[in-house]
């Protein structure tokens, strides 16, 4: 018997599943929208610095690459957010000295060197929702106004979305992240390495608890990034930065300010390793931030900030995959006059969740987490969460 | 273009839908007649485009400008006479992946074919294919590993890797004998056709893009059959 044996079309050929190409290949236009819909956040625990909760906004973005050749490249980011309008989250040149690639500069809005999640912090790449904590979670920490004495700070305990203090800016306002995945810094960056041994250093004029386009102070960031990768299955990464991180607005707000350095210091230990249709990534980061010690009873230790995750994702089927994540955000322990407490309310945070691809470029994600805090109003928060994806 | 091509694509199923029929009820056991050979060259007209990786502004160093590369058609007739379909189940095809590309971008196969994806770069793939004809998720492997998957429906498998998104593969699933992909300079070559009235069918990255009607003689020989694809 005869059997009909023409061939159909391809499935995906009315929907773009490549970058969009022209020019001959110089200008490359890529893109993704993203829409999340979840639970209330009586609790805060997922507002991002855009003060937009990262489980309830529409986002869009648009990535442009001119290359004016193989060694020469114009790149931009242009992000719309729901409560952020729209902005150039990356603008940058990318410079490639020599011709075996093993040497770029990139100059202007540039990609952060330390750690990895602000670098993938795509809903694509992303296989949850949620971000890990440390670069999201609002902190009661600010760059542009200060306590006067430990037990302001302290009364601010699990109050990131709102921190008013008495020294600079007297707004309220909310509080940083240990590191900004939500905008990107500016300066220079150089990178050199091979596929097995990598490195980055970066001089960016803000911090990575508070990137800028324009400094505020008059000193800047040093950033550095060394990755290694015995194996394609493995890679360990080791990043480190310190930058003045306070305002000069600050630093004027008062006659008697102490002289010195008022830094974000931070180190961070990072792995992946994956194999068949597991992948595994961990980070961990030591952070702090100077304060001056101005009145009674003063803050006279840097504010500490420990946090990490593990993320594993399983690929069920070609289709499908399963994720969790958990995370924890730490703070060192602070004296007031009349109790001894972290500054901040220590957060834990599990997430899982799962992914479906419904065509190339075309997912649905779904997840639930669980928030814990040790502070706050609201102490323990569940959320769920729906985020439909395209990206090309 | 796309209603253009929508209609040749229904043009041509339709056609082939009567061409089964016709086919079938026309020749008996095809050994008796000489064998043709439909031959001939499509011409792409239009630029030969590599999907470049995709525009990242995230991405740590510069990803390097890939250079056109060879994305042959294939041409096939869209209707097989009785007898042609004689898969044995035993045949292996390869595509590689080399240089962050599957290596052919195009493979034509017939049902019961398995095809071996071999790694032969430094970094990781993840071969996956969505496509309804034949699904699957090969999982990370490095340099080195392989691993392989049996078709055996006809039509058409687009082919991605999961790590690479600018890596893109196609396997035409064939349920009898009578295709070939074109080669650097376009020529193809359908061998040991029997006589008879076909249609002949360029596809070519995703989608039928010309079909015509050819008729193989009773005396066999060598039918030409030329396409402009732009």
């Amino acid at each position: 018997m005869a059997c009909l044996a023409w061939v159909r079309p391809a499935e995906a050929q009315h929907w773009p599943d490549a970058p969009v190409s022209l020019a001959g290949g110089h200008v490359l236009v890529a893109g993704d929208v993203s829409a999340t819909f979840g639970s209330e956040d009586p609790g805060w625990f997922t507002y991002t610095d855009y003060q937009t909760s990262a489980i309830r906004r529409a986002r869009a973005g648009v990535t442009v690459e001119v290359r004016a050749s193989d060694r020469l490249a114009f790149l931009t980011e242009i992000r719309a957010e729901t409560g952020a309008g729209a902005s150039a989250y990356a603008w940058y040149v990318r410079l490639s000295p020599f011709a075996n690639g093993l040497v770029d500069i990139q100059a202007g809005r540039i990609p952060p060197v330390f750690g990895t999640y602000a670098r993938r912090n795509y809903p694509q790449d992303n296989p949850l929702i949620g971000d890990p904590l440390g670069y999201q979670y609002l902190t009661t920490a600010r760059p542009d106004a200060v306590p006067a004495t430990a037990d302001e700070l302290l009364r601010m305990r699990a109050r990131g979305w709102r921190v008013r203090y008495s020294v600079g800016d007297p707004a309220p306002e909310p509080g940083v992240p240990v590191i900004a995945a939500g905008r990107w810094d500016t300066g220079v960056q150089v990178r050199a390495g091979t596929q097995i041994l990598e490195a980055a250093a970066a001089w960016t004029v803000g911090t990575l608890s508070y990137p800028l386009v324009r400094n505020d102070n008059s000193g800047g960031q040093f950033a550095g990034r060394v990755v290694w990768r015995p194996v394609p299955a493995f890679s360990i990464g080791a990043s480190a930065a310190r930058g003045s991180w306070l305002a000069d607005a600050v630093l004027d707000a008062r006659a008697d300010m102490p002289s010195g350095r008022y830094d974000q210091r931070a180190i961070g230990l990072d792995g992946e390793a994956s194999w068949g249709r597991w992948l595994l990534r961990g980070e961990l980061v030591s952070n702090t931030w100077t304060l001056p010690a101005l009145d009674a009873p003063r803050i006279v230790e840097p504010l500490t900030a420990m946090t990490g995750y593990v993320e594993l994702k399983v690929r069920l089927s070609p289709r499908l995959y399963v994720a969790a994540r958990g995370d924890s955000l730490r703070f060192s322990d602070i004296t007031g006059s009349a109790v001894t407490n972290t500054w901040d309310a220590n957060v834990s945070r599990v997430e899982i969740g799962a992914g479906y691809t419904i065509r190339r470029g075309l997912i649905v994600k779904a997840s639930f987490m669980n928030n814990r805090r040790d502070g706050g109003r609201v102490q323990t928060s569940p959320l769920a969460a729906v985020q439909v994806l395209f990206w090309f | 273009m796309l209603p253009r091509r929508d209609s040749i694509r229904r043009a041509g199923s339709l056609a082939a839908a009567a061409l089964v029929v016709a086919l079938t009820a026309a020749h008996g056991p095809v050994a008796l007649a000489a064998e043709g050979t439909i031959r001939g060259v499509v011409e792409m007209r239009g630029r030969q485009a590599a999907t470049e990786p995709r525009a990242s502004s995230a991405a740590m160093g510069m990803p390097a400008h890939r250079q056109p590369e060879l994305r042959p058609a294939v041409v096939y007739l869209d209707a097989a006479p009785r007898g042609a379909f004689e898969p044995d189940g035993s045949a292996r095809a390869r595509m590689d992946q080399l240089d962050q590309a599957f290596v052919p971008h195009v493979l034509a196969i017939t049902v019961g074919t398995t095809v071996d994806f071999p790694n032969s770069d430094v970094t990781f793939h993840n071969v996956f294919s969505l496509s309804k004809t034949r699904s699957f998720d090969l999982g990370r492997y490095s340099r080195g590993h392989s691993k392989s998957v049996r078709f055996d429906r006809p039509g058409v498998v687009q082919v991605f890797c999961d790590i690479h998104s600018h890596m893109n593969a196609y396997i035409l699933v064939f349920a009898h004998r009578f295709f070939a992909v074109t080669d650097d300079a376009g020529r193809y070559a359908i061998g040991h056709v029997p006589p008879g009235a076909y249609t002949l069918v360029v596809w070519h990255e995703g989608e039928v893009r010309e079909s015509r009607a050819v008729v193989v003689p009773d005396s066999g020989g060598t039918v030409d059959a030329a396409f402009v694809v732009r």
